[in-house]
């Protein structure tokens, strides 16, 4: 029998929001413990929550992105469950009437057809505190840190519209590109401002029911969430072809030993009307003025580059993904510097240098004009590409201007062609059996010597000039 | 049995301020009222030594309208019921003007009735319940004691209005009470609920007849009514109640303050321990039924919301064409319930929480004579606290002119 999966997705995301959901301390869940902490959030009595209008601004703009519809009135409802890490014995969330309903993303399906996948809904709600154990020493106990209890979170639960690990893994991968560029939140799996959960279930091939599904947790990296994925697929076909039923409960993904494994049964308890904290009603006067704060999406913005800048589609794609990138990129090409030129740069050398330093673009004193300058400076070929990329790394440390580091690191191109002449006399002089070698024929040689010529030139030598010369000189 | 918990020491904060609304009156709270610095264990050993870190929305408002406030009496466990309250017995007792009483389902009314003084619970939402350590948001709201109306005036007009620390106050204009002394009260109709009658005895029934002629003679014209779903709103206000009383008291879990039991091995059993010590036989027999009804009855839970918003619109109905309703505020006969029996401790309020379900603001008038207990039980309009007031001291004046 072939099965097919059905995959539906919970994420969790952490809003960038400056404060708690409902009460002004600092949203910095890093901060030495129990720092940003107050009577609301550890739920002193006589405490009243008070939603943010920060908060509610992002979670809207993030709803916005997601191409949901916001509900012209919803309300928060407390979850009910006993556990040290929840200040007031129950949580408070959206579940009957939450923020928003029926969005969606397009994906690019497995053979690069389109795909539209559906949310059901956003909703908002606190997260909880943070729980420390501490199992040495003569007595285990367990610390309690309340800076993350009471910070902002939207909760995006898909429809089961997701089929393969994937569709899931894009599907991770383009909410999280629309929800970073709104700005609204960092969406980061390995720090844990995002968290995936996958719903999992099986079904004959070309059938339309749902059946029993498994819950997976506890995926730090968009990869990890596909692996889980398909490790749980694997898992529950085995079962199938066993003849084992498959039982509703949730698994924890084990990142070093690459499989999931039952976790302790999970006590879901019952959802209220909370009757304090007062119902968000959303009129359409302030909803347009949340729809003004919304950037150009990055599926318009690629449109857009193709269109004025004439990438490829690829190229496009790369530049809009992320909003500083695609600012930069813009920037640049509007300071001058060659679009396509600008938009290989930044994939193949910035982009990666950025990652190597774990550093946003915003955090280096790299300026999209300094990087223009640069561009420039390798197309009047006063530098050459090698030089081009180390003067790039510079900019990342200084705020220098390209030419003075160029000035000042001597990187300046050598077109001199008496010099380089000078120079490939050496090369040759030293290499008397590789010349000869090229001279019976073997034209592999004249790489292996360019490589030594460029070398000598300390990687200064204008390349089209040197091979030129070489080539005459050796023919 | 002593008084008061706590009592103001500080000679100038016991002088009040003069030459304002409540100079020279000395206002007596309850424990479960924040005042900074002052003991606020709510009357239960969850919050066993606990001290208020923050003021309540209404203390800052008291003391700028000249009020002394006095102290802490002795409450019942957060705020449920009346056993061993002691706040109206400070008035009696002459150490206080005014009392200050949670009125969850209708405490501070059944106290003033049994004293023979005058008790209102406001319309819900008009004063923020910042810094009330409640257990029935949805219900309870400050209710105000005070043997001349003139006080209870007094004090609505300091502790009302907008507050934005309590977003639950309802949107719109919220009742004037500065000029309540000149309000006219109109020529105004009051409706008897026939279905309510049926609780009385003849006992109470003819002592109702006899307050009756207050209203009389003060142009009250009165008539008899139905109310056919009355008796589903001591469920309604039951079922709600505990789910929201398990709900708010699952704060006091021993881990950041209050009563922690020693010894537990693990976290389940410290709560288990800690809150199977520190609530009372009536709480958490309430607490239990609360979390029957959220954890292993939700549809009953939902079925009471809906019965509530039915009969919230039957009272702004009935009182859509009335100008008032009128009962007694409570029962001469009253049954010793056990103390875990929680129907039974809702017996004593079957008149008052009706008001606490609905939202209305309601005034306790006491009987003519005021040796009677049974006292006056005035509901009016929804936000129509005002001219109620208004009525409260016309009552008053005519008694005393008598």
């Amino acid at each position: 029998m072939k099965y097919e999966a059905v995959i539906g997705l919970e994420i969790h995301v952490q809003l960038n929001a400056a404060t708690k959901l409902f009460c002004d301390c600092p949203n910095r869940p890093g901060d030495e413990p129990n720092r940003n902490t107050c009577p609301v959030c550890l739920w002193f009595p006589g405490a009243f929550p008070r939603l943010s209008r920060e908060a509610l601004e992002k979670a809207v703009l993030a709803c916005l992105a997601l191409n949901c519809t916001i509900q012209p009135v919803s309300a928060f409802d407390q979850k009910v469950y006993y556990y040290p890490d929840l200040p007031k014995g129950f949580q408070l969330s959206q579940h009957h009437k939450p923020l928003a309903r029926n969005g969606w993303i397009d994906i690019a399906g497995e053979n690069g057809e389109p795909r539209r996948l559906r949310i059901h809904h956003i909703h908002l709600e606190e997260d909880v505190a943070k729980l420390v154990h501490e199992t040495e020493g003569r007595t285990p106990i367990s610390l309690v840190d309340f800076n993350r209890a009471g910070t902002p979170l939207i909760e995006i639960v898909s429809e089961p519209d997701m089929r393969s690990p994937h569709e899931a893994m894009e599907y991770v991968k383009t909410l999280r590109g629309q929800l970073r560029y709104t700005g609204s939140a960092e969406c980061s799996m390995e720090k844990g401002t995002m968290r995936v959960d996958a719903n999992i279930s099986l079904r004959q091939e070309g059938s339309s029911g749902f059946n029993t599904k498994v819950e997976v947790k506890n995926m730090n990296s968009i990869r990890n969430v596909g692996d889980a994925i398909a490790y749980e697929i694997r898992r529950q076909t085995e079962c199938l072809e066993k003849g084992e039923p498959i039982v509703l409960h949730t698994r924890l993904w084990d990142p070093d030993k690459r499989a999931t494994a039952p976790m302790r049964g999970k006590f879901s308890g019952p959802c209220i009307p909370d009757p304090s904290v007062a119902s968000i009603v959303i009129n359409e006067e302030w909803l347009n003025e949340i729809r003004g704060m919304l950037p150009e999406m990055p599926d318009r913005k690629a449109a857009r580059f193709s269109g004025d800048y004439g990438l490829t589609p690829d190229e496009a794609a790369a530049m809009s993904l992320e909003r500083d990138i695609s600012d930069f990129f813009e920037a640049a090409a509007k300071s001058g510097a060659a679009p396509r030129k600008a938009a290989n740069w930044i994939a193949v050398h910035l982009a990666p240098a950025l990652r190597d330093r774990g550093a946003a673009l915003a955090e280096t004193p790299l300026s999209a004009e300094r990087f223009a300058a640069l561009l420039s400076l390798l197309e009047k070929e006063i530098i050459n590409p090698q030089s081009a990329k180390e003067v790039l790394l510079q900019l990342l440390a200084t705020d220098e201007s390209p030419e003075k580091i160029v000035e000042k690191g001597g990187y300046g191109q050598v077109s001199d062609a008496v010099e380089l002449d000078a120079l490939i006399d050496r090369v040759i002089g030293e290499h008397p059996a590789d010349v000869a070698d090229y001279r019976k024929g073997n034209a592999k040689v004249l790489g292996f010597l360019m490589g030594i010529a460029m070398k000598a030139s300390k990687g200064k030598a204008n390349p089209k000039l040197l091979r030129e010369i070489l080539a005459k000189r050796l023919g | 049995m002593e008084l008061f918990t706590h009592r103001e020491t500080d000679p100038a904060a016991v002088s009040g301020r003069p030459g304002l609304p409540l100079s020279g009156r000395r206002v007596v709270i309850q424990p479960n009222m924040s005042r900074r610095g002052w003991p606020c264990n709510a009357g239960s050993r969850a919050l066993e030594n606990y001290t208020a870190l923050e003021d309540a929305a209404i203390i800052p408002r008291l003391e700028k309208s000249g009020a002394h406030l006095a102290g802490n009496s002795r409450m019942s466990e957060l705020g449920f019921g009346l056993s061993a309250d002691t706040t109206v017995q400070a008035l009696i007792e002459k150490e206080a003007d005014i009392a200050l009483m949670t009125d969850t389902m209708g405490e501070a009314r059944v106290a003033a009735a049994r004293a023979g003084i005058f008790g209102f619970k406001p319309s819900w939402g008009i004063v923020s319940r910042f810094g009330l350590i409640g257990l029935v948001p949805s219900m309870e709201c400050y209710g105000v004691a005070a043997a001349d109306p003139a006080d209870i005036s007094g004090v609505m007009q300091a502790i009302s209005g907008k507050d934005d620390r309590d977003f639950s106050m309802p949107d719109g204009e919220l009742p004037d009470f500065s000029q309540e002394g000149k309000t006219k009260t109109g020529s105004r109709r009051a409706g008897i609920v026939k279905e309510m009658l049926s609780l009385l005895t003849d006992k109470d029934r003819g002592l109702f007849r006899e307050n009756l002629k207050m209203l009389g003679s003060a142009g009250v014209e009165v008539v008899e009514v139905t109310f056919p779903e009355f008796e589903l709103l001591q469920t309604a206000h039951q079922v709600i109640a505990a789910a929201e009383a398990s709900s708010s008291a699952g704060k006091y879990d021993g881990v950041r303050y209050g009563y922690r039991a020693p010894g537990a091995k693990n976290w389940n059993d410290m709560y288990l321990d800690s809150r199977g010590a520190a609530f009372g036989t009536l709480v958490k027999a309430f607490l239990f039924q609360g979390a029957y009804f959220q954890f292993e009855n939700y549809a009953a839970f939902e079925n009471a919301c809906r019965v509530r918003r039915r009969l919230v619109r039957s009272m702004e109905n009935l009182l859509s064409e009335l100008d008032l309703l009128v009962s007694p505020t409570c029962r001469m006969v009253r049954k010793d319930a056990a103390p875990s029996d929680v129907r039974g401790a809702y017996e004593e309020f079957i008149l008052t929480l009706p008001a606490n379900l609905t939202g209305q603001p309601a005034l306790q008038v006491p009987g003519d004579p005021a040796g009677d207990c049974v006292g006056l039980h005035l509901t009016a309009k929804r936000l129509d606290d005002s001219r109620l007031l208004a009525l409260g001291r016309r009552l008053a004046a005519s008694r005393g002119a008598k």
